[in-house]
C-alpha cells in the first residue's frame, strides 16, 4: 500500500488560490467540485493548468480569428487528456472514491469534449506549446505536472522500501538549473524531488514505461551509482600490486602473502628509510590492521623526497592489501591508508619570494 | 699522535693527572700538559687604575647580578673522553634473573642458539682490556653486560674452533650491514678465544692506525714503519688479557738484538711487560710475536676491527713526503700477512677481520676482493675485476687472497623475540612482548638488523 496520501501538497496546483475574477463558467464549477468533494482529478485540464492563466481564453472568446494550432499543439493536447483519462478511470476503480466515479466519468467525457473542442477552436493569437510558456519556468512546470500526474495516477502500485531502491544519480538543484536552464526555486525543486523519489520507489517488475519518461528530466545522464570500480587482480604468485602516489613521489608495491619482510628498490626497509617515522608510515597499512608479519612486500618507489615515498608506499600497500582482503578497506580508510592526500608544492606567484612569502619591506 | 689520557676512561683528563691510575702508570707517557701557567696572571690587570670609570665605588647600585661562575673550563681532550667513554653497568636498570653465564661450551652449542647469556667478570675484564666494548653499543642501559648467541656466532665459532683443535688456521671476514653486529659478533669470537685460553691479540680500530692520528717512527734496515705508542699500549693490552697463558710459555728463541737481556726462563708474559721505551716496542712485540709462532704455543686469536681502513692508502707520509699504504705500516702488514695466509701458524690460529659499513671508504679493491672471496667459498663462478678500472689494489686481493668471508644478517624472530624480552625484563623497553609486537619491530629495522631493533625500541630512553 502506499504511503502516498493525496494530500493538499500533492494537489497544490488545486488549491482555492486568488483567482482573476474572469473565468469560465464551467472552468469555475469543476474546481468549486473538485475542491469540496474530490481531493484529486475533475477537472478540465486547461484550467487545472493554473501555472497559465490565459490558457482557455480562446475557447471562450470565440471570435472568429481562424488560425491553425501550432505544431504540436495536438499531440500534446491529446497526452495531457489521455493521463488525464487513465487517471481518472484508474482513480474510479478505488473504493475510496466511489462517490465520484459518476462525476468522474463525466468530467472525463466531458475533457475529452474539450479537448476536441479546443483543438478545433480558432485563436485570437499565437498560442505557445506549453500551457506554461508564460510562467518563468515553463520546463520544469511542465515536468513537474507530469510528475504529479504520474504520482496520482500510480499511487497504488507497490513500492520497495527506500534502501532496497536502487540507488540513483539525481541532479541536484544546481545541477537541474544548469541543465534546463531555468532558475527553479529551491523548495519548488524539493516539492518535486519528493515526488519524484516516490515515484522512483516503484516495484521494478511494474515500473511503467512513462514514469521512467516522466522522471528522466531528474536523473544525472551518467548513474555513477553503477559504476563499478576496476577490480585488481592477484596473479598467479599470489602477488597483488597497486599504485599509490603522494606529493612527487609515485610507489608501486606488491604484496603477496608472508612473513613480514620489506623490499623498497631492492632494499631493505632500514636502508631504503633512514628515519623509523618514514618506516612506519611505509607499512602503516599494515600496521594498523595487524597484517604486518601476514605480507611481504617488494615495492618502487620513485620521485619525491623521503617523506613523500614512505607516504606514497602507505597508499600503494593499502590499495594492494585490500585485494587481498576486501573486508580491510574500511578500517584502513579510517586508519587514513586510502584516501590519496591531494595536496602538492603550491606554484610561485610573481611579486612573490616564494608561493606567499613578500619580499621584504624596505623604506624607500 | 696518541693522546696521553685513555680515551675510554670516564675520568676528567685533570684529574687522572692527581691520581694515575694503574694502567697509566705503567706506561712511562709524557704529560703534554704544563703544570703552570703564567699567561693568566698577565693577562689580568689590576683594579683602580686609571682606565676606570670616575664613578666607580661612588654610585649606589641596587640589584647589580653577580656574574654567575662558570665554572672550570673543560680541558683538552675531555670532550672526547666524554664522547668516547664506555659505561658497562647501569645500577637504575633492572636486573635480569635466570640467565646464565657464557662458557666455552655455550658459544658452540646449536641449543644455545637464541638465547641471552651473561659475561662473567672475569671475561668483562678481559674484553675491556682488549677493547673489545664500543662506545657505539649500548651496554649502558643494562645492569651487566649480556650478549645474544645467535646462530651465526654458533655456526662461526663453532667451525672456528673445530679447525683451530686440528691446528688449521682460520681466515674471516666479518661482513654485513650497517648496524647488523658485526662487532657484536668480533666481541663473541673474541670471548670464544679468552675462554678457550688462546693468546689473543685484538686491534680494536683499524683508523686509528692509518689517518694519522697515532705516532709513528720507521724501522731502521727496513721500508716500514711502526706505532710505537700504540704497540707500546698493545703490548700491555695483551699482557693483562693473556697473563695467565703467557706466564706459563718460557722464552724459547735467542733475542740478541733486543736491548735488554732475554733469558731462556724469561715468561713471554715478562717479554710482553719488559720494556716501557716506545723505541723498542716494535722488536719487542715482533720478537714475542715470534715466540708465539713457534711450534708448541697455544693458539692465537687475532683480530681487528674496521678492515676497510687497512686495506688503503694511509694519512702518513715517508720521508720523502710520499703517502704509505697501509701495508708497510708494520702492525698492520703483520695482520695483512697473516689474514693473506703468508703467516704460518703452527699451533693453529683464528684470523677475524671485521669490515665497518658506517663509516667506511669507499674501496673498489676490497669489495672486489670480497665478492672473489665468497663466489670461490660459494664454488660459484669468481668475478672478473673491471677492465676499464684501473686503481685496483694487488695488496688489498693479496691480503684477502682465500678467506672465509662470514655475511652477518639479521636475527631471526625467535632471537629477535629473547632480545626483546631481555630488554623488557631490563626495563628499558616498556611495551608487551607479543608476536605482534615482535614481528612489528623485527620488519621496521629491515628484517631483523639489530642496530635498527634497538634504534627503533630502545632510542626513547638513550641519553
Amino acid at each position: 500500500m502506499s504511503s502516498l496520501r493525496y494530500t493538499v501538497r500533492c494537489l497544490r496546483d488545486i488549491r482555492p488560490t486568488p483567482r482573476p475574477q474572469w473565468h469560465p463558467p464551467a472552468a469555475a464549477a469543476t474546481t468549486a467540485t473538485a475542491t469540496t468533494a474530490l481531493p484529486y482529478r475533475p477537472r478540465i485540464h486547461q484550467t487545472a493548468r493554473t501555472l497559465s492563466t490565459t490558457a482557455s481564453r480562446p475557447a471562450d472568446l470565440n471570435n472568429d480569428i481562424t488560425k491553425e494550432p501550432p505544431p504540436g499543439w495536438n499531440e500534446f493536447q491529446g497526452a495531457v487528456a489521455a493521463t488525464d483519462a487513465d487517471a481518472d478511470a484508474d482513480a474510479g476503480s478505488y473504493p475510496d472514491s466511489s462517490s465520484s466515479s459518476s462525476s468522474s466519468s463525466s468530467s472525463n467525457f466531458g475533457a475529452l469534449e474539450a479537448a476536441s473542442a479546443v483543438a478545433a477552436t480558432p485563436f485570437a493569437r499565437a498560442v505557445p506549446v506549453s500551457p506554461s510558456y508564460f510562467s518563468r519556468k515553463p520546463i520544469f512546470n511542465d515536468s513537474y505536472v507530469v510528475v504529479q500526474d504520474l504520482a496520482r495516477k500510480y499511487a497504488r502500485l507497490p513500492v520497495l522500501p527506500r534502501d532496497k531502491v536502487a540507488p540513483t544519480a539525481w541532479r541536484t538543484k544546481e545541477q537541474y538549473r544548469l541543465a534546463i536552464g531555468e532558475h527553479v526555486k529551491g523548495r519548488d525543486y524539493a516539492e518535486c524531488m519528493k515526488l519524484v523519489k516516490r515515484l522512483n520507489q516503484i516495484h521494478p517488475d511494474l515500473m511503467p514505461a512513462e514514469v521512467l519518461a516522466g522522471l528522466a528530466p531528474f536523473k544525472r545522464e551518467v548513474n555513477f551509482y553503477l559504476n563499478k570500480p576496476k577490480v585488481l587482480p592477484i596473479d598467479r604468485f599470489g602477488r597483488s600490486h597497486a599504485v599509490g602516489k603522494r606529493k612527487s613521489s609515485i610507489a608501486q608495491a606488491w604484496v603477496v602473502e608472508g612473513t613480514g619482510e620489506v623490499l623498497v628498490n631492492g632494499k631493505p626497509l632500514s636502508d631504503a628509510f633512514g628515519r623509523i617515522h618514514d618506516r612506519e608510515s611505509a607499512v602503516w597499512a599494515l600496521k594498523s590492521t595487524e597484517r604486518i608479519d601476514k605480507y611481504n612486500v617488494w615495492a618502487k618507489v620513485q620521485g619525491g623526497g623521503t617523506t613523500g615515498q614512505a607516504e606514497a608506499l602507505t597508499l600503494a600497500i593499502a590499495k594492494a592489501l585490500c585485494v587481498h582482503e576486501p573486508a580491510l578497506k574500511n578500517p584502513l580508510r579510517r586508519a587514513g591508508c586510502i584516501t590519496r592526500d591531494p595536496r602538492k608544492v603550491e606554484r610561485k606567484k610573481h611579486g612573490h619570494v616564494k608561493a606567499r612569502k613578500m619580499p621584504t619591506w624596505v623604506k624607500r | 699522535m696518541a693522546a696521553p689520557n685513555c680515551w675510554r676512561c670516564l675520568a676528567r683528563p685533570s684529574q687522572r693527572l692527581l691520581a694515575p691510575t694503574s694502567t697509566s702508570s705503567s706506561l712511562a707517557v709524557p704529560v703534554t700538559t704544563a703544570t703552570f701557567s703564567t699567561s693568566a696572571r698577565l693577562a689580568k690587570k689590576e683594579g683602580g687604575g686609571l682606565s676606570s670609570h670616575v664613578r666607580t665605588g661612588k654610585k649606589l647600585v641596587l640589584g647589580r647580578k653577580k656574574k654567575q661562575d662558570p665554572g672550570k673550563p673543560v680541558l683538552p681532550g675531555e670532550r672526547k673522553a666524554f664522547r668516547k667513554r664506555i659505561q658497562l653497568s647501569n645500577d637504575n636498570a633492572l636486573e635480569v634473573p635466570g640467565l646464565a653465564q657464557v662458557t666455552a661450551a655455550t658459544l658452540v652449542d646449536p641449543a644455545a642458539a637464541g638465547k641471552i647469556v651473561g659475561l662473567p667478570d672475569a671475561l668483562i675484564d678481559q674484553l675491556r682490556t682488549v677493547e673489545a666494548f664500543k662506545p657505539t653499543q649500548n651496554w649502558g642501559l643494562f645492569r651487566s653486560p649480556h650478549m645474544l648467541v645467535r646462530q651465526e656466532t654458533v655456526d662461526l665459532i663453532k667451525d672456528m674452533t673445530d679447525k683451530v683443535q686440528k691446528k688449521q688456521t682460520v681466515r674471516t671476514v666479518i661482513t654485513g650491514e650497517r648496524g647488523s653486529g658485526k662487532s657484536i659478533l668480533g666481541l663473541q669470537v673474541l670471548s670464544a678465544g679468552l675462554l678457550n685460553k688462546w693468546v689473543v691479540i685484538n686491534i680494536p680500530e683499524a683508523q686509528e692506525l692509518s689517518t694519522a692520528h697515532t705516532d709513528y717512527s720507521p724501522i731502521p734496515k727496513s721500508e716500514m714503519f711502526s706505532h710505537p705508542t700504540y704497540i707500546l699500549k698493545l703490548m700491555q693490552a695483551i699482557y693483562s688479557a693473556n697473563k695467565d697463558i703467557l706466564s706459563k710459555l718460557q722464552v724459547g728463541l735467542e733475542h740478541i738484538h733486543l736491548p735488554f737481556s732475554v733469558p731462556r726462563s724469561m715468561s713471554l708474559a715478562a717479554l710482553a711487560n719488559a720494556t716501557k721505551e716506545p723505541d723498542f716496542a716494535w722488536p719487542t712485540f715482533h720478537a714475542l710475536w715470534q715466540e708465539l709462532l713457534l711450534p708448541g704455543r697455544p693458539p692465537i686469536m687475532f683480530n681487528l676491527d674496521g678492515l676497510s681502513h687497512m686495506m688503503r692508502v694511509s694519512d702518513y707520509r715517508n720521508p720523502a713526503f710520499e703517502l704509505i699504504h697501509c701495508h708497510d705500516l708494520a702492525l698492520l702488514r703483520l695482520f695483512a700477512d697473516a689474514l693473506g695466509g703468508k703467516t704460518q701458524f703452527p699451533n693453529g690460529a683464528a684470523i677475524t677481520g671485521v669490515m665497518t659499513k658506517g663509516n667506511c671508504p669507499k674501496l673498489p679493491s676490497v669489495d672486489m676482493a670480497l665478492e672473489q672471496a665468497a663466489a670461490a667459498q660459494a664454488g660459484t663462478e669468481i668475478p672478473a675485476r673491471d677492465p676499464f678500472y684501473r686503481k685496483y689494489d694487488d695488496r688489498v686481493f693479496d691480503a684477502l687472497k682465500g678467506v672465509s668471508v662470514f655475511n652477518v644478517k639479521g636475527v631471526s624472530k625467535p632471537e629477535a623475540r629473547a632480545l626483546m624480552e631481555y630488554w623488557a625484563a631490563s626495563g628499558v623497553l616498556r611495551m608487551r612482548v607479543d608476536e605482534k609486537n615482535v614481528s612489528e619491530k623485527w620488519t621496521l629495522a629491515g628484517s631483523g638488523v639489530l642496530g635498527e631493533m634497538e634504534r627503533a625500541s630502545l632510542y626513547v630512553v638513550r641519553l
